[in-house]
C-alpha cells in the first residue's frame, strides 16, 4: 500500500527538507502547505495516511487542522518549536504525538512508521 | 537589620524606632493583639493613600474603607496571633478601592513584650504586582525566545541538507554553507534590532556589504518599506544567492560588471516589486537543471511571500523579478 503523508510547515525551508527527508524515505507528500485554509484544501482534495504538522503557522495555530485531522481518524505528529504543552491544543489533541524541533530524521522516521502501521 | 534588631529597637525607644521604620521601602505597621494600629510607616501612609489619623488607633480591618477587610487575610492573621507563628510572604491578591487590583506579599511576626501578656503584630505589606507582571513578562519573552531559537536551528539544520554535496569539494561546500548562514545571521541581528521592524533598504545593505567593496551595484528604490521578521530571513537569503552567484558566475564575477537593484511598492496594491539586473557578465545560459540557488529562489518566495520569481537568462546576463504582497497574506475564512 502506497503510504502517503501531508505536511504542514510555514517555514519555506523545513517544509522542503522535510519533503526531500520524507521522499527519500519512501513517503509520497501532499503539500507541503504554508497555513490552516491550504491545510484544508488539501484534507478536502484527499486522504493522507499520515500527517505532520507544524503547531505554530506564523501568526496562526494549527488546531483547526489538528481537528480535521483526527474528525477523518489521521493519524499526526505535532511539531513545534515551543515546549510549552498548552500550544498543543487540548482533550485529545494532545494525546497526538509531539517532536520539537529542530527534528532529529532518525525519530521522526520511526515514529512516522509505526503510525502508518497502527 | 532584621525584624529581630527591630524589634529590639521599638521596644528600645520609640521615637528612633519609628524614625527606622519610615526608611523601611516597604508599608509596615503594628497591630495589637485586637487588631488596632499601633503605629505605621511613612511607606505604608504613602502606599495606601491614608494618613496617620484615619489609622492609628483604628481597627486594621476599617482602614481605607474596609481595604484590607478581605477573608483570606483574616483568616491569615486570626491564625497567626494565637499561634504566635510566623508567615513569610503570604499572597494576597485583592481588588483594593482606589487602588484597584494588587498582589501583596503580606509578611506577618508576633512580637512578643517581654513582662507584658500582650502581644503586638508587625505586618509588612509588600506591593508585589509590577514584579509579577515582570516575572511573567519575561517568562513570555524567554519562551519567545526559545521558540525563535529552535525555529532557527530548524532553519540552519534544513540549510546544511539543503546545499549541495554533487560534485564539490568539501571546502566549496562549506563556503556555500557558510554564504548561507552569514545571511541568515544578518537578517536575524535585524529582527531583533530596536525597531520592531527593519526596513528593506537595511537589509540590503547588510547583505550586499561583502559585495559592494569591489564591485558596482547600484541601488534605487521608490519606497522602503518595514519588513516582519519573516520576510526579513526570506528575502535575506534570496538577496544572499543573487550576489553570490552573481560573484561566482555572473556579473560580479568579472571586471566591468554591474547589477541594478531596484524596488517600487505600488501604493494601491502594496505590491512591492523587486528588479535585479545584470549586466556585462560573462555570457550565461539557463542552467540545465534548477540549481540550488534557483530553486531556493522560487520557493522562497513563493512559499514565504505569498508572490513570484521570475528569473530571465539574457545575453547581458541575469535577470530577476520578484513580486510579492506587502499587506498580509489573507486570513483564511472560519
Amino acid at each position: 500500500m502506497e503510504k502517503s503523508i501531508l505536511i504542514v510547515e510555514d517555514e519555506f525551508l523545513v517544509a522542503l527538507d522535510l519533503k526531500e527527508m520524507l521522499e527519500a524515505d519512501g513517503w509520497r507528500v501532499i503539500g507541503p502547505a504554508a497555513s490552516v485554509k491550504s491545510a484544508i484544501e488539501l484534507l478536502e482534495g484527499e486522504t493522507p495516511t499520515v500527517a505532520l504538522l507544524d503547531v505554530q503557522l506564523g501568526k496562526e495555530m494549527s488546531t483547526r487542522v489538528a481537528e480535521t485531522l483526527q474528525h477523518l481518524e489521521i493519524p499526526f505528529v505535532f511539531t513545534s518549536a515551543y515546549s510549552s504543552p498548552h500550544l498543543a491544543g487540548h482533550g485529545a489533541l494532545a494525546k497526538s504525538p509531539r517532536m520539537e524541533k529542530p527534528i532529529d530524521e532518525k525519530r521522526l522516521l520511526a515514529l512516522l512508521a509505526r503510525l502508518a502501521g497502527a | 537589620m532584621t525584624i529581630d534588631d527591630l524589634y529590639r529597637i521599638l521596644r528600645a525607644d520609640h521615637i528612633q524606632a519609628q524614625g527606622i521604620v519610615d526608611t523601611v521601602e516597604y508599608p509596615l505597621v503594628v497591630l495589637d493583639a485586637q487588631l488596632r494600629v499601633q503605629a505605621a510607616s511613612r511607606s505604608f501612609f504613602e502606599t495606601f493613600r491614608v494618613d496617620s489619623f484615619d489609622t492609628v488607633g483604628k481597627p486594621f480591618y476599617e482602614l481605607g474603607n474596609g481595604q484590607w477587610d478581605i477573608p483570606e487575610l483574616r483568616r491569615l492573621l486570626g491564625e497567626v496571633i494565637p499561634r504566635s507563628t510566623a508567615v513569610i510572604d503570604y499572597r494576597v491578591d485583592h481588588d483594593f478601592p482606589g487602588l484597584g487590583p494588587r498582589t501583596m506579599l503580606v509578611t506577618a511576626r508576633v512580637l512578643q513584650t517581654p513582662g507584658n501578656a500582650s502581644s503586638s503584630l508587625l505586618l509588612s505589606l509588600i506591593d508585589a504586582t509590577r514584579r509579577i507582571q515582570r516575572d511573567m513578562a519575561r517568562d513570555i519573552l524567554s519562551g519567545e525566545l526559545k521558540h525563535r531559537i529552535n525555529n532557527l536551528m530548524a532553519v540552519t539544520q534544513a540549510i546544511a541538507r539543503r546545499t549541495r554535496v554533487e560534485g564539490r569539494t568539501a571546502a566549496e561546500y562549506r563556503e556555500d554553507l557558510l554564504g548561507r548562514l552569514q545571511s541568515l545571521s544578518e537578517a536575524h541581528v535585524l529582527t531583533f534590532g530596536e525597531a520592531d521592524e527593519a526596513r528593506l533598504s537595511t537589509l540590503v545593505d547588510r547583505i550586499l556589504a561583502p559585495y559592494r567593496d569591489r564591485h558596482a551595484i547600484v541601488i534605487e528604490h521608490d519606497g522602503d518599506p518595514a519588513l516582519g521578521s519573516d520576510r526579513l530571513l526570506t528575502l535575506g537569503l534570496v538577496l544572499h544567492e543573487l550576489a553570490t552567484n552573481a560573484a561566482k558566475y555572473g556579473a560580479l564575477s568579472v571586471p566591468g560588471g554591474r547589477v541594478h537593484l531596484g524596488w517600487k511598492v505600488d501604493r494601491d496594491t502594496r505590491v512591492l516589486r523587486l528588479d535585479w539586473s545584470e549586466a556585462g557578465g560573462p555570457p550565461v545560459g539557463k542552467p540545465s537543471a534548477p540549481g540550488y540557488g534557483t530553486e531556493l529562489i522560487q520557493s522562497a518566495v513563493a512559499y514565504s511571500l505569498g508572490g513570484r520569481a521570475e528569473q530571465r537568462f539574457t545575453a547581458g546576463g541575469l535577470e530577476t523579478e520578484l513580486t510579492f504582497p506587502l499587506a498580509p497574506l489573507p486570513e483564511p475564512t472560519p
